[in-house]
């Protein structure tokens, strides 16, 4: 029988900080991914931006943790071995509707002691940011604003709540919980986990594992953002990440410096609203083609490497309908974050419906949900709770000396294999053996970098599925690009041409 | 520190004519680095004939036009890296290579010649909606996988966009047994060489969908089809393929180049060759074009003499070019948009004008 203190259902970025902050606590504790790898829904298409707190209302979880945490995200950052760019955000406008909105977010961020925060003329605005329409009027900075790469950050919390002694099950899927006296069956097809308590982080999908237990209350009306992604030659042209306050009642536009370099563009809102819809459409596309000549004309689009569709996991109230036999939802969306929480089930906690800004509040929820589960099942402080996660290695990042070491050693550090964004097969092969490793393609690309450069995988491609093959020691035709189904190679009815 | 007098980057048809012609006009230290285990760039995946007709007068496949030079490469005395790859290349002349066998290493030289050929532009570059299944692969990235890999790939193929080598793989996976639904075009002709339309689809019967193109792709784990549109009526058609070959066009690979001339003129110790300076329709031209290039480095080692843009070349053919282009550039050099506006990535003229208008 497999018995745990908590079972972490989903394993993106919430319920990696989830285990990490659970691992600060004497319980044995295990995280269930229903995919093969991690931070694969959410957390893989998202905007990346760590806010300081100017957009949240006064008062909320939300404006207290983006405060906290964007404040010392550094230090969280150093001490995952994360990557992570504090380059201030501007929020800017082009007519009185926005500057309306700008004194506005002016003043909820001074009362939530948003550190730094100012109100920026027109003519300052283009000397921070000379592609901008030279029509801009006002701007917020927000200096504090940074912006990460979720996946490695969440990568990160996994590794380091494994580090002390979180178990992790990929290719788990939940399918039933059942309440029992002390704690909960956890079903996964024919295998049952025991546990004393659940958290409840699965994402898009953590409002049907809670219906497992209880009576719909909160249910995710999913809609779909579309982004762009610029080659890193186009870096010159957006300084902080700019965020663009429309004229009209629709959502702006958001550029983001990423940490690789590149130019991530969007989101624009499309009419899609499957839960694995993660595809774009000539909508959100065509949409964001003019909300970038509106607000930066000059970005050279012709670098645009990549477009991807995102999910937002919009969460409402929902209440029976006796009429129609089906569960109604109300008309507004639940704008607060909370661990949920019913007394006929206590010891299962839900973060339902994390959005915009999950990923700075990522880490604090978690934190958030592991105290309030400690203290429900009454664990002690793990006091060889280790923080610290070594940071992989990454050639680009290393003086000159010390890569011609490493090549010395190992002379799979000096192949390059990805020459877009320079990653030798000796940091694919570390990505594979890590834990939790690479098993696919799309794994190794979120671990290295490798493929999301400007050619985006035409050369490497091909490599990167022998050198997994070959590492996990199995048929070139069981690697996936990225999850169930997505074979590359051999799935066909020849085996071997 | 080890001092070249040429550092050929690039061990293709172009680096090794190159390379061959600068020694046999004298210069001395040379080193020539490729990043794949063999010399002979996309030639070795190039199985099928058509090579060497102008510049040896008889038809080879692609391996075997490769071999000619390898053979005399390597008996050459010129210092060949393989798997290595130059990772930087300074205004000053230092190159910093990075290898399986060399490690990391930095070294100095008077003159480079860039033959590092083109990559493909990735299908994220077009509004071609829906997700993101695997099953995609660019053209060349295809042909290397079949040919050189021997993998199998998939069973029902479409391709997108009728260049040579999306031609060329058509054929080839008929041949193999393969489905193939159609090739598609946004143009109103094929896009290829017309022998290679008629040896390659007609001779074939693989439909050519011209004016044509997929705006959507369908498909959670492995791609299951895709959505094309006529674009001269707005007609969609949906074509169940479990396979999309991408042929949408070559961008050279000069990202050296511009390091190296620091986003300004291409400095007089740097020389381009092969597909990196333009997309050639024919090897053979590559060669040609290559020994000259060559020949004009030889002269700026051991004489001094700066090539004032000279550019000579059997073929100036630059249809087949996706890149943005300067027209009258005297060294036929693609735009790149930089952060100042455009600028001719070799040339470095101040007021180029892009070849698509814009």
């Amino acid at each position: 029988m497999q018995k745990y203190d908590v079972i972490v259902i989903g394993g993106g970025l919430l319920g990696c900080f989830a285990a990490r902050n659970l691992a600060r606590y004497k319980l044995n504790t295990l995280l269930l991914e229903a995919r093969e790898d991690l931070c694969t829904g959410i957390s893989r298409a998202n905007t990346a931006i760590i806010y300081s707190g100017a957009n949240a209302k006064p008062g909320t979880i939300k404006s207290r943790m983006c405060v906290e945490t964007s404040h010392n995200f550094g230090d969280l950052c150093s001490e995952l071995g994360v990557r992570y760019s504090q380059c201030g955000s501007i929020m800017v406008c082009f007519g009185p509707r926005g500057e309306e909105t700008l004194h506005e977010k002016l003043s909820d961020g001074l009362d939530n002691g948003v550190h730094g925060i100012r109100l920026i003329s027109g003519e300052e605005i283009l000397k921070m940011e000379p592609y901008l329409n030279s029509n801009v009027r006002l701007g917020l900075f927000s200096p504090e604003d940074g912006t990460v790469i979720p996946w490695e950050l969440g990568l990160a919390a996994a590794e380091n709540a494994i580090h002390n002694g979180t178990e992790i099950k990929l290719n788990v899927k939940v399918t039933d919980i059942e309440k029992i006296e002390d704690g909960y069956k956890v079903f996964a097809g024919e295998t049952i986990f025991y546990t004393r308590g659940i958290v409840n982080c699965a994402g898009l999908f953590a409002d049907e594992i809670l219906e497992k237990v209880q009576k719909p209350s909160v249910r995710i009306f999913p809609n779909s953002g579309n982004y762009f992604i610029l080659d890193t030659k186009a870096a010159g042209f957006v300084r902080h990440i700019i965020s663009h306050e429309s004229e009209k009642k629709t959502k702006g536009l958001t550029l983001v410096p990423t940490v690789d370099g590149n130019i991530l563009v969007g989101p624009s809102k499309t009419s899609s609203n499957e839960k694995d819809g993660f595809q774009t459409s000539s909508e959100g596309l065509d949409r964001l083609g003019k909300l970038v000549a509106e607000v930066m004309p000059d970005l050279p689009m012709e670098q645009v490497i990549r477009s991807f569709g995102a999910i937002r996991p919009n969460p409402y109230h929902v209440h029976f309908d006796s009429d129609s036999g089906l569960y109604a939802r109300e008309e507004d969306n639940i704008g607060k974050f909370e661990v949920t929480q019913s007394k006929d089930n206590l010891a299962f906690l839900s973060l339902i419906g994390i959005k915009t800004p999950g990923v700075t509040c990522s880490n604090g929820l978690g934190r958030d949900a592991a105290d309030k589960m400690a203290a429900l099942l009454g664990a002690e402080i793990n006091p060889e709770f280790d923080p610290k996660r070594p940071a992989p290695t990454r050639l680009v990042d290393l003086p000159i000396k010390e890569r011609s070491r490493l090549a010395e050693e190992n002379s799979a550090y000096g192949k390059i294999v990805c020459r877009c964004r320079t990653v030798s097969e000796g940091e694919i092969i570390d990505s594979i053996h890590r834990i939790p490793g690479a098993v696919t393609v799309d794994g190794v690309k979120r671990r290295t970098g490798a493929c999301s450069g400007r050619c985006q995988g035409s050369f490497c491609t091909q490599r990167i599925i022998e050198i997994l093959a070959r590492e996990l020691h199995v048929p070139l035709s069981s690697i996936n690009k990225d999850g169930p189904g997505s074979y590359i190679i051999g799935g066909g009815s020849i085996d071997v041409l | 520190m080890t001092f070249y007098d040429l550092i050929v980057i690039g061990g293709g048809p172009a680096g090794m004519a190159a390379a061959l012609s600068a020694k046999a006009n004298g210069v001395s230290r040379l080193i020539l680095v490729e990043r794949a285990d063999t010399l002979g760039g996309i030639l070795n995946q190039c199985t099928h004939s058509g090579f060497g007709l102008v510049y040896f007068g008889e038809e080879l496949t692609g391996p075997q036009y490769a071999e000619r030079f390898v053979a005399k490469v390597k008996t050459a005395d010129i210092k060949i890296l393989t798997s290595a790859s130059v990772v930087s290349l300074k205004q000053d002349g230092t190159v910093l290579i990075s290898g399986e066998k060399c490690g990391l290493i930095e070294v100095k030289t008077k003159a480079a010649i860039l033959a590092t050929g083109c990559r493909e532009r990735p299908i994220g570059d077009l509004p071609v909606t829906g997700t993101r299944p695997s099953g995609i692969f660019a053209a060349g990235m295809a042909q290397k996988m079949v040919n050189v890999g021997g993998y199998d790939i998939g069973n029902r193929f479409v391709i997108l966009g009728s260049g040579d080598v999306g031609l060329i793989m058509a054929r080839q996976l008929k041949l193999l047994g393969k489905e193939v639904l159609a090739v598609i075009e946004k143009e109103e002709r094929c896009g290829g060489l017309e022998r290679n339309r008629i040896n390659c689809l007609e001779k074939y019967q693989i439909p050519l969908k011209t004016l044509c193109t997929i705006n959507r792709i369908h498909g959670k784990g492995r791609i299951s089809g895709v959505t094309i549109q006529n674009l001269a009526n707005g007609n969609e058609e949906f074509l169940d393929c479990d396979t999309l070959i991408t042929s949408i066009g070559l961008i050279p690979e000069r990202e050296l180049a511009e390091e190296a001339s620091g986003g300004g003129e291409l400095p007089d110790w740097m020389f381009l060759c092969g597909n990196s300076c333009y997309v050639h329709d024919l090897v053979d031209d590559v060669t040609y074009e290559a020994e000259r290039i060559g020949y004009l480095a030889a002269k700026f080692i051991l004489r001094g003499e700066i090539n004032n843009g000279e550019f000579t070349g059997h073929s100036k053919n630059i249809t087949n070019q996706s890149a943005v282009f300067c027209i009258g550039c005297p060294k036929a050099c693609p735009l790149t948009k930089t952060a100042d506006g455009f600028s001719g990535a070799v040339c470095g003229r101040k007021d180029p004008v892009p070849s698509d208008g814009r």
